[in-house]
């Protein structure tokens, strides 16, 4: 009844990937897009208590950069709107960075422990306890758990003939991920037909890939790329099948709701 | 009302009498402290 | 999700769905072009002169044999297929 997926890992990393999908129509996939951004929820810091703070800087402000402090959150652990109390007991002359946050769940702790929070002089202090909540990037932006979420078609280069003698030598820029189609005219010797080659594996000019070439570029429909980075809260892999999640959860209670 | 000398650094309770003049030293700048309260702030 | 009627008859409905932005009812509403019987899908999230109607309204035409209802069933049921091919091949990838 409805197609299968195929997907093909250009490059994994933790926080970063690329991805082909295929075939995708651009509605699911724009729809996994929407829901990387805004409807997966992490945990960010929502409510601060200062007990001391004698830095150089306002109370509101330093709340402000707390709440941009991404929170690792494990999925399926906690409900929306749920709380975790982190504190923070820096002591000057130092550097209070994310990672002296000390949380009372280890399971919600700073993703990152190199941020800078306040530099704090001789005889400054901060001192303070925080509230954390799970919400989603609707909310607010502190609560995106995808950082660069994006998608673009699948692209192939097509050999239409020898490029003229006294064309202009111009390079010929292209960026995303092409399909391998014309692997002899390739300058790279190990080409395949049906290779996927990120476009800085040439530079992002054509003309190095395929030299003394006259060419035409075709997007192949269905097929999409997608690029995702997460703020660390969670790796690449949670934050896809999150976003996925909450669209089929979102179909299940539709179909409940219209067999009622 | 409890403040700070900002020639002399000595805490200095003012009554309705006394004027705004530190009792130490005479001064008359005086600089009104952070509250000991914990604060809460909501994040935005 | 609730769901508010607004004119049903036997292959025309048009319904609001409260609660959804863009982000679920094109996924929907692409889904139920695909699906059989289905001969129109829409939906609006602020219809001019709407007198603040904010929330998305989906309207679904059908064939002649075909209740809208039933076909709005099968379009979410589509969705779902759709989620759980992408997680199979997702996770068989990574």
């Amino acid at each position: 009844m409805t197609e299968e997926y195929e997907v093909e890992f250009v490059d994994l990393g933790e926080r970063e990937a690329t991805f082909l999908v295929r075939p995708i129509t651009p509605a699911f996939a724009n729809g996994i897009r929407r829901a990387m951004i805004a409807d997966v929820p992490t945990f960010s810091i929502d409510t601060v208590r200062f007990i001391e703070n004698s830095s150089v800087m306002f109370d509101e402000q330093l709340g402000l950069r707390l709440g941009l402090v991404p929170l690792s959150t494990p999925p399926g652990e906690f409900e929306e709107g749920e709380e975790v109390t982190l504190s923070l007991d820096v002591e000057g002359p130092e550097t209070a960075y994310s990672g002296d946050l000390v949380a009372s769940d280890p399971m919600v702790e700073p993703a990152d422990d190199n941020i800078p929070i306040i530099d704090l002089k001789d005889g400054q202090r901060l001192e303070l306890e925080a509230d954390a909540v799970l919400d989603s990037g609707r909310e607010h932006a502190k609560h995106q758990g995808g950082v660069a979420v994006s998608y673009r078609h699948l692209q192939t280069v097509e050999v239409v003939g020898e490029r003229g003698e006294f064309a202009a030598d111009d390079p010929h820029v292209l960026r995303g991920v092409i399909e391998e189609q014309e692997a002899d005219a390739a300058a790279d010797a190990d080409a395949q037909n049906g290779d996927l080659v990120p476009t800085d594996a040439f530079d992002n000019d054509l003309t190095n890939r395929y030299p003394e070439k006259e060419l035409d570029v075709h997007d192949i429909e269905d097929a999409f790329v997608f690029n995702v980075e997460t703020d660390g809260s969670f790796d690449v892999e949670t934050l896809v099948l999150e976003a996925v999640g909450s669209l089929e959860t979102r179909a299940d209670e539709l179909k409940e709701a219209v067999q009622l | 009302m409890s403040y700070k000398c900002s020639r002399c650094k000595r805490d200095v309770t003012l009554d309705e009498y006394g004027g705004v003049r530190c009792p130490y030293c005479g001064h008359r700048v005086l600089l009104k402290e952070r509250s000991r309260d914990v604060k809460e702030v909501e994040v935005e | 999700m609730e769901l508010r009627v607004i004119e049903k008859a036997d292959t025309m409905l048009s319904i609001e769905v409260a609660g959804e932005d863009h982000t679920f009812m094109n996924v929907l509403k692409g889904a139920l072009l695909e699906t059989e019987g289905v001969t129109a899908a829409t939906y609006d999230v602020n219809p001019e002169q709407s007198g603040g109607q904010t929330e998305p309204i989906l309207t679904i035409k059908t064939e002649e044999n075909v209740d809208a209802l039933d076909a709005l069933e099968d379009g979410a049921e589509r969705v779902i297929a759709k989620s759980q091919n992408f997680r199979e091949a997702f996770e068989a990838a990574a």
